[in-house]
């Protein structure tokens, strides 16, 4: 990757300025602190689509300042990585812009208002996102990860959608200030299952939670500056915030702690083994990112009040993990970048010994990864701290919390070791290339991070008052009386951390013997996300051919087919759902000759099925129109019969000189004996069902009006017997003559065209090919 | 029928008289004019197209009913009309250099449109079953001469062959259920059919079983025409035989037409029987949304995957329809707008696709536009996001407005079918975007595109980037429609 990178190329000045916009929007978002923090919620308003109640509104609290600071705060030190690594990079001016845009939608989404507003920015950054993994094209990853990551995460939104919707419908309006006004009234609601269903997979995609998570480490093939930012500071997030922003509508129930605890608790375990199997540095990162999101959703699932009304630990510790996450995990990231820009490398194996080569970056790595590990005095701890008391005051069973936290926080341990130790320590001889320190712009990030994460740890107070204890309050739906300290005295948390950090530690020692076991017991694993995806994606790909193969292989014999089998169905599924299927009496009263000339029909039909040429085929469909004919002259209506013979003869007679200027059988594929079993199922369906209807229509008495009305006025009105001769000569004398007048036309213009025809044989030039220049020339 | 109501019938009709009249004027210009004919008879067609248009927009008042109320106006017809006028008039400007180049240039081209616009027309404000069948074979009539307007190639006459079979299948199919329907209840008018089933219902009565089956086969007839599934195997054939600006065409204006004559017989006769028809709906608009996505994946042909696409939006404007409300048609009326302008832009850019003086259709084609035809490329990159649904384009929002009446109505399973199969069509429309701004760049198009279709690309782009600035207009206008469609249904 970094080859892709040439160090002598100029970082032009736009990549550097653009710097000043997140910069600017940080320091402006800052000024809304105290505000925020007193309990204020600012708003903006334009109307937008009133006929549908959207506005494009903007809320601030401290839920989404919060996310408003992390995006803009970390935005602007990625912006600055991002213009140094990208250099000599191709097209670096869409890059900067799709980052720059990313970075717009995602404050979009975390300030909206309106569901809808929320939805249009959740899809743009899913957009951007794609865009951005898919920047090194050239790679066929690149572009398979980008797909995936889209399919995945735009499948989940538009689930959402629909759920945002429901939601809507269910609240009765779509801004989110005025759903969160009125908590409570959603839960009671008999579409509230749904709702959540649908939300729940729109966040679990977003916010990569198992079985969804698969496209999240793939997503590790986009420029480290987009890993860092996208995937794992902010936008992977997006669930995580829609799930707080909900808790106090829809949190509180059975299911959403059920189903918010299961989902995290699987997420946060099984990630965090994945992660140490590992080698590739970026990946270890991108599965710990899977843990901490696992956590987050875990502890989302924390009733909004502990017992007694105390506030919710588990609420609270939520919030402080996406803030803890998003500082170390940038660093990280940042550094990770830097080795690979500065080593040539990103696999743990080959990678030793930088800790005197690239000693800030190091120092960076270090502060990151104490936090990672939650060593205090760093945030990290405070976080951690809040975990472990968070899983021990589960309502019910916290066992099952408690353990999957301790077991995904020992490899935690051992992972940020494995990222802060490895590169740093041991011999730098199988590096690719001799490695230096980054310049400024690529230290300066991950350095002042660190130290916030450092800073923060120091004064819990101070920052959980400003930052997360507003934000807490906006997912718990009341202003919570509760103090972060980084020292709250020996207790049980403490112990817990105690362990967990001497665990993890010991794993570290041992990495060689159990690492490799573990990695043993991964590749097992029968079903994987991504093996499911590629399943899925098969699946659709061999379906669409079969259908372009079989359906729509441009013969129309099937396509006749298809639309007679529909119809045979559909009229078969009319009569049985209305119950109207009348079956004919066994034996019907039928004299000799009625009989005799049903049998000349089936006859005459199996010949023109068995036919050997078209022509016999031809008469044979003639001897069946006849034969209606004599039933219609049976039955006494010989001048039904009259026309149905002279139509069936011209019928006969000009289908056979078209025949034969057509070539015979021969050289066209006969129907198989499969192909003609199926064509006599389809044409029985079609038989029999328009039997029944028949059947069916006239056991019911049909309206007498129009036979009544002419019985009457025939004779009065056109002094004549024969209904349907007055009605062709007297009731629509005007149309019967339109109709003539057409046929003369038409008789004429077929003079016309026959006359032409030896004028064009008598031009040899066009004779060849048919006229281009056609009648204008 | 005595003159006065002669009088105020031909002027309730004036669009239609006009363009009918314009047609056999410029089938005789046509006829008498030399060389420039096919130019002249283009230029003209789009003059009556447009003259048309501005007698629905601002002629003078039309009675509501007119031909012993066999034609009916009201908004609903005015805003289909609207759409197909201005789509017919767009197809024909983008068809410019497209015939000439091409060699299709015979002045009957211009006119079997307008005729198949005059049946478009009649079909749009058909308020009786005999003029709803005139009108339509009216249209289909001239439809199948232009889709086989290329005769000296095989796939253009295997494709006009081909839709002319269906065609009349589906024509004889619409008869039969006409009949069976005119048969039970012994009219053929809308407004008694509405009155007299009305009064069934409100009565605790079921709808007659020879009606029923009538309907089922009306609107398989129907399905026909707006290519929904199973009735679609004409339409990939079609368009890929079909020459491009022949496609472009029936991409557009009959479907709209199509679309409205579904939505007059089944919320006009038969509205008081949604629940009956509601099913047969909810399948087709099913299938239709399937296959639209499913199919398109493994095409090459950017004509065969528009058909594809085509039929998808099928699916999705019924689904506006199978809510069987005001909101619904509503919706209906905004989708099938947004889709004409999605669906002439990108025609719009493949009428620019030709390499070295020939026209190519591949999607791979496509490859590197961005590169060689930037401006194209971010055109055709708006429709094709728009038409995956992705907000904040145009397409987007039609199908909010589908799909939300269709929650309302609590049709939840289609709805979320209608949700995922949006996103497997995703996969093949940025597909399109990822090769034209991902891959390398192919061998360039041919310049100059040409002025006016220039124009034509860049105002529906425009149009479809923007109009959640200003979604108020074309929404109020579709609300009317609605409004004014259930008032004169009752």
């Amino acid at each position: 990757m970094a080859a892709a990178g040439k160090a002598d190329a100029r970082v032009p000045t736009y990549a550097r300025a653009v710097v000043l916009l997140p910069a600017a929007l940080f320091v402006w978002f800052s000024t809304m602190i105290p505000a925020v923090s007193g309990g204020a919620v600012l708003t903006w308003e334009i109307a937008w689509l009133p006929q549908l109640g959207i506005a494009f509104g903007f809320i601030v609290d401290g839920l989404s300042l919060l996310f408003a600071l992390l995006i803009t705060g970390i935005g602007t030190f990625i912006l600055l990585y991002a213009s140094e690594y990208m250099r000599g990079y191709p097209q670096v001016d869409r890059f900067t812009l799709f980052l720059v845009a990313f970075m717009l939608s995602m404050l979009g989404l975390v300030l909206s208002d309106n569901l809808i507003v929320l939805f249009v920015f959740w899809e743009l950054t899913t957009i951007t996102s794609f865009l951005l993994i898919g920047y090194t094209h050239e790679d066929a990853a690149a572009r398979r990860s980008a797909l995936q990551g889209l399919f995945v995460t735009a499948a989940g939104g538009l689930a959402m959608l629909a759920g945002f919707i429901l939601l809507g419908q269910a609240a009765g309006t779509y801004s989110l200030r005025e759903i969160l006004a009125d908590p409570g009234g959603l839960v009671g609601h008999p579409d509230y299952l749904v709702i959540l269903i649908l939300i729940l997979c729109g966040a679990f995609t977003k916010s990569a939670q198992f079985p969804f998570h698969f496209w999240l480490p793939n997503a590790m093939a986009a420029p480290t500056p987009v890993s860092a930012y996208l995937h794992s500071a902010t936008m992977v997030k997006a669930g995580v915030f829609l799930l707080a922003r909900l808790t106090p509508v829809l949190g509180d129930t059975e299911v959403w702690m059920a189903t918010l605890t299961i989902f995290g608790a699987v997420t946060t375990v099984y990630a965090s083994a994945i992660a140490l199997t590992r080698t590739d540095l970026k990946q270890v990162l991108a599965y710990t990112t899977v843990m901490a999101l696992g956590a987050c959703v875990m502890f989302l699932g924390a009733p909004t009040r502990a017992e007694a009304g105390e506030p919710s630990i588990g609420l609270i510790a939520a919030v402080t993990f996406v803030f803890v996450h998003a500082l170390y995990k940038a660093a990280l990231f940042m550094v990770a970048g830097n080795i690979d820009h500065e080593a040539g490398t990103r696999e743990l194996p080959q990678l030793g010994g930088l800790r005197r080569l690239m000693p800030l970056s190091f120092f960076a790595a270090a502060l990151a990864a104490f936090s990672m590990a939650g060593v205090p005095p760093f945030v990290g701890f405070v976080g951690k701290e809040l975990l472990y008391k968070g899983a021990l005051a589960w309502p019910a069973e916290p066992y099952v919390a408690v353990a999957a936290i301790v077991a995904a926080k020992i490899m935690m341990v051992t992972a940020a070791l494995l990222v802060a130790v490895v590169p740093f320590f041991g011999s730098a001889e199988k590096l690719p290339k001799r490695a230096h320190e980054a310049p400024w712009t690529m230290w300066i990030g991950p350095v002042v991070l660190g130290v916030v994460a450092l800073l923060g740890g120091m004064l819990p107070d101070l920052t959980a008052e400003m930052l997360l204890l507003p934000a807490a309050a906006a997912v718990m739906g009341y202003q919570p009386d509760y103090e972060v300290k980084l020292w709250h005295g020996v207790n049980i948390p403490l112990l817990l951390s105690v362990f967990t950090v001497v665990t993890g530690a010991l794993i570290f020692w041992k990495r060689a013997v159990l690492l490799d076991a573990l990695r043993s017991a991964v590749q097992r694993l029968p079903l994987t996300g991504d093996r499911a995806y590629d399943a899925v994606m098969t699946w659709i790909a061999d379906l669409a051919a079969w259908q372009t193969r079989w359906l729509q292989g441009g013969v129309q014999r099937r396509y006749i087919l298809v639309v007679f089998v529909t119809l045979g169905l559909s009229v078969a599924v009319t009569l049985v759902a209305r119950d109207a299927v009348v079956l004919p009496a066994a034996f019907p009263e039928a004299s000799f000759v009625e009989w005799s000339v049903a049998a000349l029909i089936v006859a005459a039909t199996f010949v023109t099925l068995i036919a050997d040429s078209r022509l016999l085929a031809i008469c044979a469909l003639g001897v069946v129109g006849a034969g209606v004919a004599l039933i219609f002259l049976l039955f006494g209506a010989p001048d039904v019969a009259m026309t149905q013979l002279l139509v069936e003869t011209l019928v006969v007679v000009i289908v056979a000189i078209v025949l034969l200027k057509l070539p015979d059988f021969r050289g066209e594929r006969r129907p198989t004996a499969r192909g003609r079993w199926r064509d006599g199922l389809v044409a029985g369906l079609v038989g029999v069902s328009t039997t029944l209807v028949l059947l069916a229509v006239t056991a019911e008495p049909p309206q007498q009006a129009i036979t009544d009305y002419f019985e009457e006025t025939s004779m009065p009105g056109g002094f004549g017997r024969n209904i349907v001769n007055v009605i062709l000569v007297d009731f629509r004398a005007l149309d019967t003559l339109g109709e003539i007048a057409v046929v003369a036309v038409a008789g004429v213009a077929a003079y016309a065209l026959i006359m032409l025809r030896p004028r064009r044989r008598t031009r040899p030039d066009t004779a060849g090919r048919p006229d281009r220049k056609g009648a204008a020339s | 029928m005595d003159t006065a109501s002669l009088t105020t019938s031909l002027i309730a009709a004036l669009p239609e008289v006009f363009l009918a009249c314009a047609g056999i004027f410029i089938l005789m210009v046509g006829v008498f004019s030399g060389a420039r004919a096919t130019h002249t008879a283009m230029l003209l067609s789009v003059a009556a197209l447009v003259g048309a248009l501005v007698l629905v927009l601002f002629g003078p008042s039309r009675a509501a009913f007119a031909f012993n109320d066999l034609f009916v106006n009201d908004g609903f017809g005015d805003f289909m009309k609207i759409v197909v006028l201005g789509a017919a008039a767009l197809t024909l400007i983008i068809s410019f250099g497209y015939i000439r180049r091409e060699q299709l240039d015979r002045f009957e081209y211009p006119v079997l449109l307008v005729f198949a616009v005059v049946g478009m027309l009649m079909m749009i404000s058909a308020n009786d079953l005999i003029s709803l069948y005139v009108g339509l074979e009216l249209q289909s009539l001239a439809l199948y001469v232009v889709a086989a307007f290329r005769r000296d190639t095989l796939r253009s006459s295997e494709a006009g062959l081909k839709y002319f079979l269906l065609g009349a299948l589906s024509s004889g199919m619409m008869l039969y259920g006409m009949s069976l329907v005119y048969g039970f209840t012994g009219t053929t008018s809308f407004t008694v059919l509405a009155d007299h089933f009305a009064g069934q219902a409100a009565a605790g009565q079921e709808l007659w079983l020879g009606a029923l089956v009538g309907l089922v086969f009306v609107v398989a007839g129907l399905a026909f025409k707006i290519s929904a599934v199973p009735f679609h195997m004409w339409t990939p054939d079609v368009y890929e035989g079909a020459p491009t600006s022949v496609t472009a065409f029936f991409a557009a204006a009959p479907k709209v037409a199509a679309m409205a004559l579904v939505v007059r017989v089944l919320m006009g006769p038969f509205g008081a029987w949604v629940e009956q028809w509601q099913q047969i709906v909810v399948f087709v608009s099913i299938a239709s949304m399937l296959l639209g996505a499913l199919a398109a994946i493994q095409q090459t042909n950017i004509k065969r995957l528009m058909a594809y696409s085509s039929i998808g939006h099928v699916g999705y404007a019924l689904v506006g329809l199978a809510a069987g409300t005001e909101a619904g048609i509503r919706g209906v009326a905004i989708y099938m707008a947004i889709y004409v302008l999605m669906t002439i832009g990108t025609f719009a850019c493949i009428l620019c696709m030709r390499q070295k003086e020939r026209m190519v259709e591949g999607i791979d084609d496509l490859k590197g536009l961005s590169k060689t035809h930037p401006l194209m490329a971010l055109a055709l990159a708006i429709f094709m996001f728009s038409m995956a649904g992705i907000p904040p384009m145009a397409g987007f929002f039609g199908k909010i407005y589908v799909f939300l009446p269709a929650i309302e109505a609590g049709l939840y399973a289609l709805a979320v079918i209608g949700v995922l199969t949006s996103v497997v069509a995703c996969y093949y429309y940025l597909r399109i975007v990822k090769l034209m701004y991902f891959d390398e760049p192919a061998e360039g198009f041919d310049r100059p595109v040409g002025r006016e279709v220039g124009a034509v690309i860049a105002g529906t782009a425009v149009l479809v980037l923007f109009f959640f600035v200003a979604p108020g207009p074309l929404v109020d206008g579709a609300a009317a429609a609605a409004d004014a469609f259930f008032a004169v249904a009752g």
